[in-house]
């Protein structure tokens, strides 16, 4: 998580915006929501480890079955978040879902830098038919949701098949040529505007050394910020995904959210509404995604020059 | 004092004519492309076609289904055909044998009904607070509404679904009873599709309804600015709701009466569960769209806060309100336009789902039945009709962005 904040802090010009950003309290509940997260990604192997030890027929978040009580059950010392209705532990599952969820982000966020990067800092570089096409692709791009694309290939598809890696890229790549390198894009434009760059060309420098040298220090900051809301974007995707066609032994958030929405419509009246499933599910949808885009919405704020008068 | 007719210049176009041109050529060449990344996609990318299904059934099966679905001709011929058959306003045939245009013609109005007004709602509130948001900043009031903006931007969409039809869906059904409309309003355009001879069939009044509803907001919206920008309080705030006011009586005289009130409460006469009405679906977008136009604003508001602008504003005296909504408020309005559009996909995707969710037998549902039966001429028909949806937002806000702002008129990108 520190890798995020790192090129911006070796970008700053000043100290001030390095400052800001560890100021800037989006960035920071961000981060710590994220932490939670990944404590609860350790925690799964510990737990089986320690107290779930010997006890995987019961505690298994794909297979695990407790024999004594009737499911879905409501929180307990023994299931902390109860159990889903085919007797899954909760608390075990939300556990298990983390990881791939986090592979979702890890490579939506990742194609979307490098795609914006090179492709923003080409088009603004190059100009001419270069950015004409680019941009022009860009603009048709962002009328192709990504999530829409990622439901495409992934509705009535099992994880084996399209797991969290396919989603993760797809929807980077689409996302990634799309709003990102149209946003990317627009502020390598300000930079090549700047004296410095008829500077760097006056010392002989070649196309190569100007972009990665002059140019793309500069938009480090703007690829993270559109890594971190894409990644947000491709969290609920991945999401309603798991919600539409999770089979078998697929665990995920969205899938959490559906067994509890079609025990209630099955038992309405009779049974009463398995809450804990669906608040965990949706929560740790919800948790994750808001995390990102916090960090993203933060860094875009301490971004932009204007809001260093008002920053407390 | 030599003022005569040679230092008269010719009369010139209004800027818009030229404007208007240039962001026309944009939108064709927008489109050329957007097509064909549709249509690769679907066809490279996508691992399945019509044809797979009958894999099991041996390499001959396979073969003749592709030849009758025409799959097997070169890509570049079909890509010729797809682009060829738009051009002639054809979005070619399901691979279920019926033309897409039409499921698209069944299922525009609802979804248009749903997204424009839910989206204008969201709009309007997101607006509201963000303006009060940012001047409230390290206040409760300012926090809450910050949380509320991030809810809504990262909510996941079936759960929220599940939360309005648990806890709104019977207030609002009892609200249409004490309202005493009438229960089986659809009974009216039923005798309408058994062939009533001059009766309006029950597509056209979605159409009207649809077109009536879109109309009405976007002339309630120009009047409302109109209003902002000459100080009549009046009209800005009550243009809006009379424009639906006007839509609503208009329907009303037309002699459909309480069967148009009641066509908020359900859509189609052989909906299965019944578990959405569009009052619902409404809420659900409003609620879904108005984070990131909140987020926006607010952020913007912010950002023009430090300028000196604001620092003479106030130290001429003016109050705080004015300050915020006649000087701020309005400087921020064209970079929130610009940034909404990039957020409009992720928006729209979440409208789907939404509506999908609600079972609203609109857009959302034809796509999703289509990704079941693997139907790629209805998938690509539902991506080409968002994709003209998502370059006429682009148009309405380029232009609103260069009348907001003379320095955007001259057109480039």
């Amino acid at each position: 998580m520190t890798a995020l904040t790192e090129p911006l802090a070796a970008t700053a010009t000043s100290s001030g915006r390095a400052r800001r950003v560890a100021l800037n309290p989006k960035i920071l509940a961000g981060l710590a929501i994220l932490a939670l997260f990944a404590l609860l990604t350790v925690a799964q192997p510990l737990l089986e480890a320690t107290v779930w030890d010997g006890k995987a027929n019961i505690y298994d978040p794909r297979f695990g079955f407790d024999t004594t009580i009737a499911h879905p059950s409501a929180p307990s010392a023994t299931h902390w978040l109860g159990t889903s209705s085919l007797g899954r532990d909760v608390f075990s599952m939300l556990t298990y879902a983390t990881r791939p969820t986090f592979l979702v982000a890890l490579t939506a966020g990742s194609s979307i830098a490098a795609l914006s990067l090179i492709f923003g800092s080409i088009a603004a570089y190059r100009r001419g038919w270069v950015d004409g096409f680019l941009s022009h692709l860009s603009d048709a791009m962002v009328l192709l949701p990504a999530m829409l694309a990622v439901f495409i290939l992934g509705i009535s598809r099992p994880n084996a098949e399209f797991g969290a890696l396919h989603v993760g890229f797809t929807f980077g790549v689409i996302y990634g040529f799309g709003p990102a390198v149209a946003t990317v894009r627009a502020a390598a434009m300000t930079v090549v505007a700047k004296p410095f760059m008829d500077a760097a060309r006056v010392a002989g420098g070649g196309g190569g050394w100007i972009v990665t040298r002059h140019i793309l220090p500069h938009l480090y900051a703007h690829a993270a910020v559109q890594a971190m809301i894409g990644a947000t974007g491709a969290v609920i995707a991945d999401a309603f995904l798991s919600f539409r066609s999770a089979v078998g032994e697929d665990v995920g958030f969205g899938m959490m959210v559906y067994d509890g929405i079609i025990w209630s419509s099955l038992m309405a009246g009779i049974a009463p509404v398995p809450w804990w499933i669906m608040v965990a599910g949706a929560g740790g949808i919800t948790l994750l995604a808001a995390a990102f885009y916090l960090v993203g919405v933060g860094l875009r704020e301490a971004l932009d020059p204007r809001t260093r008068g008002v920053l407390r | 004092m030599i003022q005569t007719a040679d230092r008269a210049r010719p009369p010139r176009l209004p800027w818009f004519v030229a404007f208007l041109a240039k962001r026309l050529v944009w939108a064709l060449v927008t489109l050329v492309i957007f097509l064909t990344a549709v249509f690769f996609f679907m066809q490279v990318w996508v691992p399945y076609s019509w044809a797979t299904q009958f894999m099991v059934g041996g390499s001959s099966a396979f073969e003749a289904a592709r030849e009758a679905a025409g799959l097997d001709r070169p890509l570049v011929e079909q890509y010729a055909d797809f682009v060829l058959g738009l051009a002639r306003g054809d979005l070619g045939t399901s691979f279920r044998g019926f033309p897409v245009a039409d499921a698209m013609t069944d299922a525009l109005p609802i979804t248009l009904t749903v997204f424009i007004a839910g989206s204008v709602i969201g709009w309007v509130v997101g607006e509201l607070l963000g303006r009060l948001g940012s001047w409230n900043r390290g206040r409760f009031s300012g926090a809450a509404i910050s949380v509320a903006g991030v809810l809504s931007a990262t909510i996941f969409p079936p759960f929220l679904v599940f939360l309005l039809v648990r806890w709104l869906r019977q207030p609002l059904l009892d609200a249409r009873e004490a309202m005493g409309l009438p229960t089986d309003s659809l009974n009216l355009w039923r005798g309408a599709l058994i062939g009533e001879a001059g009766a309006p069939t029950q597509g056209d009044v979605r159409w009207l309804v649809a077109l009536g509803l879109s109309a009405a907001l976007v002339v309630g919206l120009v009047v409302r600015s109109y209003g902002r920008r000459h100080q009549l309080a009046l009209v800005e705030g009550l243009a809006i709701p009379a424009m639906l006011l006007g839509v609503g009586l208009g329907i009303w005289l037309s002699g459909l009466g309480a069967h148009a009130i009641d066509l908020l409460y359900r859509v189609e006469v052989a909906a299965t569960t019944g578990r959405g009405t569009p009052a619902l679906a409404l809420f659900g977008i409003a609620l879904i769209s108005f984070g990131q136009v909140m987020l926006l604003m607010r952020a913007g508001m912010e950002a023009e806060g430090s300028e000196d602008y604001v620092l003479t504003g106030r130290a001429k005296g003016l109050t705080e309100r004015a300050v915020r909504d006649r000087h701020v408020a309005r400087n921020v309005m064209a970079p929130v336009l610009a940034g909404s559009f990039l957020t409009f996909p992720t928006v729209l995707a979440g409208m789907i789902i939404v509506e999908y969710e609600l079972e609203m037998q609109g857009l959302s549902s034809v796509l999703f039945d289509a990704i079941e039966f693997q139907d790629i001429p209805v998938i690509m028909g539902v991506m080409v009709v968002l994709g003209l949806i998502g370059i006429g937002f682009r148009l309405v806000t380029d232009v609103t962005i260069a009348s907001l702002d003379p320095r955007q008129r001259r057109g480039s990108a």
